[in-house]
């Protein structure tokens, strides 16, 4: 099981070194435009020691965990009660229309605006790109469900809509709902990225765009190899969450 | 807790739909009928005749048009853990165990954790599924999740058990060892039953008294009491004319049904 994602992967890697590799032999790059593997690994191993991966890494994660949980929070009751209730949904829905469009990256200017470079408005602009995707999931999880379940619950006691909420539909919808925090989770962790390139003093795309200024291409391919090791990483969490929660579905 | 099981009187219910262009779809006439306290009664009818829609207003989904059912002289308002029920496509929880589904209705009904464990185990052993208390919903066959569905539906102990094709998607082999199951199971509980199916041969096996409904939109065409014994073998000389019986008078609707289109 392990070894069969494990084996894919490493191949992969070792084929982008090959190329990397040849890129240089062929084209001659200058350093700071290309460096050979083995440099942006020394650097990689650097920054690693001296903890300043580690400062970036955690000051990105910390922003995305706050806003994906923040937006979590809202987006999944108001996810249950819009796939419930047509009324709120009829309400809502001309919102989640009109603002979805509009990409998270299109805020980042606003936010800069509005809340300076401070922590808030990257926050924000996570938050504005996690909202969409765990709300659009919690919805079409709660309309999926089968009618005949929620009629199974009444006849066994849940009378009234709390305990059906609480009994029923949530836990039909929660396959759903973790597929919406997964993309949410990877729509989150691309936007920061991006806001981070643009205002900030610190985090993996203030790594990136730093290495840029600075003329060091080896600390920028450190930050861009950082950023899809923890996709990899999230992505294997979060297929383990999605496995444990659709209860051997699909 | 016990409930004891309980006499149905169904007054002059009907069921219009409005369809969605708009033009209201007469699914059931106003129906008169009055099933006795541990009766089992089986419907059948054409395919859409409103069956499903009665047993739907007895379990109290959905309102009737008109007329009212009441259940030991109260009327049915909404669901409630007082009547369960079996659906076709089982309907069981797939997120908890077997006996996690079995525990859910007493689980409602307030009972502690340890007797609830007794009860739901002891329903279990009813159906023959004691050994797999702990398995997921999914790794259970389609005969074993009907049989689950049936100790889930019968551990509250509900004074009457509505059952809409429950055999309905189970091969010929299951469902006769289930309708035999079935059978033990409500001669021991002594349930008020409602039992919907397309099968004459299942009809004959297990009710009290048949009630053949018209096309639709449906009303009684008539009703036949049985009084052979149980078990009831259907290479006896009275289940073959009971059957010959009741396919001529469903042939009749089924070709009314498909003269209507
Ligand atoms: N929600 C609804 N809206 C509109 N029409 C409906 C609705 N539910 C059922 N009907 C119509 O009412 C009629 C009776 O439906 P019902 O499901 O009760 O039939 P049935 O006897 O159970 O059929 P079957 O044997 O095929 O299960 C059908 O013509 C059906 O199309
Ligand atoms: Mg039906």
């Amino acid at each position: 099981m392990f070894l069969s994602r494990a084996l894919p992967l490493a191949t992969a890697v070792v084929v982008i070194v090959i190329v990397w590799q040849l890129v240089i032999a062929i084209f001659r790059p200058h350093i700071s435009l290309l460096p050979p593997p083995v440099i942006a690994a020394q650097e990689f191993w650097t920054l690693l020691a001296s903890g300043e991966l580690f400062l970036h890494t955690g000051t990105s994660l910390a922003r995305v965990f706050s806003a994906w949980t923040i937006t979590g929070a809202i987006a999944i009751p108001l996810g249950l009660a819009m796939g419930w209730s047509r009324r709120v949904e009829r309400i809502v829905d001309p919102f989640v229309e009109i603002f979805r469009p509009i990409s998270p990256l299109a805020w980042i200017p606003l936010a800069i605006l509005w809340f300076g470079i401070g922590e808030a408005g990257k926050v924000f602009v996570v938050c504005v790109a996690t909202l969409f995707p765990t709300l659009l999931s919690t919805i079409a999880g709660v309309k999926r469900i089968d009618p005949v379940l929620v009629h199974a619950g009444q006849v066994l006691g849940c009378t009234d809509q709390a305990s059906l909420f609480c009994k029923v539909i949530f836990p039909a919808a929660l396959p759903s709902i973790v597929v919406g925090l997964r993309i949410s989770f990877g729509t989150g962790w691309a936007a920061i990225i991006a806001a981070e390139l643009v205002a900030a003093r610190s985090g993996l795309g203030y790594l990136i765009a730093n290495g840029m200024e600075i003329l060091r291409a080896d600390k920028v391919l450190v930050g861009m190899a950082m950023i899809g090791i923890l996709g990899v990483f999230f992505d294997a969490v979060f297929r383990f969450l999605h496995r444990r929660f659709s209860w051997g579905e699909e | 807790m016990i409930g004891t099981a309980k006499p149905l009187s169904l007054r002059g219910i009907a069921k219009t739909y409005q369809s969605k262009t708009g033009t209201p779809v007469e699914a059931l006439a106003p129906i008169d009928l009055e099933i006795a306290a541990g009766e089992f009664v089986v419907i059948v009818g054409p395919s859409g005749c409103g069956k499903s829609t009665l047993l739907n207003m007895l379990a109290g989904f959905g309102e009737p048009t008109s007329g009212e059912a009441r259940v030991g002289g109260e009327k049915i308002q909404g669901p409630d853990i007082d009547r369960g029920m079996v659906f076709q496509s089982y309907a069981l929880f797939p997120w908890l165990s077997v006996l996690g589904n079995v525990e859910f209705g007493l689980e409602r009904k307030g009972l502690a954790k340890r007797e609830r464990r007794q009860i739901a185990m002891e329903s279990l052993r009813m159906v023959g599924l004691e050994d797999f208390a702990g398995r997921a919903i999914n790794e259970l066959s389609g005969g074993m999740k009907q049989r689950v569905a049936i100790a889930r539906a019968f551990a509250p102990q509900p004074s009457i058990i509505l059952m809409d094709e429950p055999f309905g998607a189970l091969d010929a082999l299951t469902r006769r060892f289930l309708q035999r199951e079935l059978l033990r199971i409500w001669q021991q509980h002594k349930k008020t039953a409602v039992f919907v199916t397309h099968s004459v041969p299942e009809a004959i096996m297990l009710a009290d008294r048949i009630v053949v409904m018209t096309a639709r939109p449906g009303r009684i065409r008539k009703i036949t009491a049985l009084d052979l014994p149980h078990p009831r073998e259907s290479t006896s000389e009275r289940f073959r004319d009971c059957e010959q019986e009741l396919y001529a008078v469903l042939d009749e609707e089924l070709a009314k049904s498909f003269a209507l289109g």
